[in-house]
């Protein structure tokens, strides 16, 4: 995670989107704790702010399966996010705090800043470790801040 | 008849409120075993989270639950700990055959442990004892 003057990837962006997965697998404590994963793709989907540079919902979905994530693929709109069988949703703003490290993505989701709007809440419960790995790639992922958000293709 | 999870009026306004509800729904759900215990269930069981600053209760009554923001009434049971305590807590291990605690089970004694140590507090459980091993088992996202 870098500031001011980077040459990392706008947020949210394919090119971001990339990169966590890279981070995802580069990630020991996930491949580790991630592996009794088996329960389909997980979606983070950033809510439209159209003065943000964001016009419509977008969201990255994670094809996480044991330990590994096979692709990240970066969409729009709530409707191409539904194959997933879990979808986290948050705003833009509170999106970074989260990949910035500065939240915990548990105590987000029990102070209602991160929404788990699809798939059974104990699952993810189950997988707490893993969820904090996950969102620990994220925070290695070399993003420019500075950068506007780029929609989805 | 099935037992009801219900939110208070306002309590969405407390993050925490909708998790628990939820989660007790997809308990519900994923272990139909649990409606029994759920329906047993009297009383009323705060949960503070001291580093989030948030409270809720949790009503059980008329064989179901409603959580609600912030204190309810006069709590029986009153746990105050840290978030992380709060997930450990939906980890313990139950015993297969009555769904109790599981001593043996690592979260179960880690979390023996900071019940010994300070790091969770609960306050009048001991009166209360059947009905916070109800919760346990309700809350509990491993059996």
């Amino acid at each position: 995670m870098v500031g001011p003057m980077s040459t990392g990837h706008p947020f949210p962006s394919q090119a971001w989107a990339d990169a966590f997965r890279d981070a995802v697998n580069a990630n020991e404590t996930y491949r580790k704790h991630g592996r009794p994963w088996t329960f389909g793709k997980v979606a983070m989907a950033v809510k439209a702010e159209p003065d943000r540079g964001i016009p419509d919902d977008a969201g990255f979905v994670l094809d996480v399966h044991e330990g590994e994530c096979r692709g990240v693929d970066y969409v729009k709109g709530m409707d191409a996010m539904q194959a997933a069988p879990f979808i986290i949703v948050a705003d833009y703003e509170r999106w970074l705090t989260v990949i910035g490290g500065d939240v915990d993505p548990i105590k987000a989701m029990m102070e209602g800043k991160l929404k788990l709007v699809k798939g059974a809440l104990p699952t993810m419960l189950r997988f707490v470790e893993s969820s904090r790995a996950l969102v620990n790639s994220a925070t290695e992922v070399d993003t420019d801040l500075d950068a506007p958000p780029e929609p989805p293709l | 008849m099935e037992p009801f999870v219900a939110l208070a009026p306002g309590a969405e306004r407390n993050g925490f409120a909708p998790m628990l509800a939820q989660l007790v729904r997809d308990n519900l759900t994923e272990r139909p075993n649990k409606k029994d215990t759920l329906r047993r269930m009297r009383g009323r069981v705060a949960l503070v989270i001291e580093d989030l600053e948030l409270v809720v209760t949790l009503h059980f009554h008329d064989g179901g639950v409603t959580v609600h923001d912030d204190f309810h009434g006069i709590p029986d049971t009153t746990v105050r700990t840290d978030a992380e305590w709060i997930t450990k807590m939906s980890l313990i291990e139950l015993e297969p055959r009555f769904g109790l605690p599981d001593p043996r089970g690592a979260v179960a004694r880690e979390v023996a442990k900071a019940q010994a140590d300070g790091a969770i507090k609960v306050h009048g459980a001991l009166p209360r004892l059947p009905l916070m091993l109800r919760l346990t088992k309700l809350l509990s996202v491993v059996g």
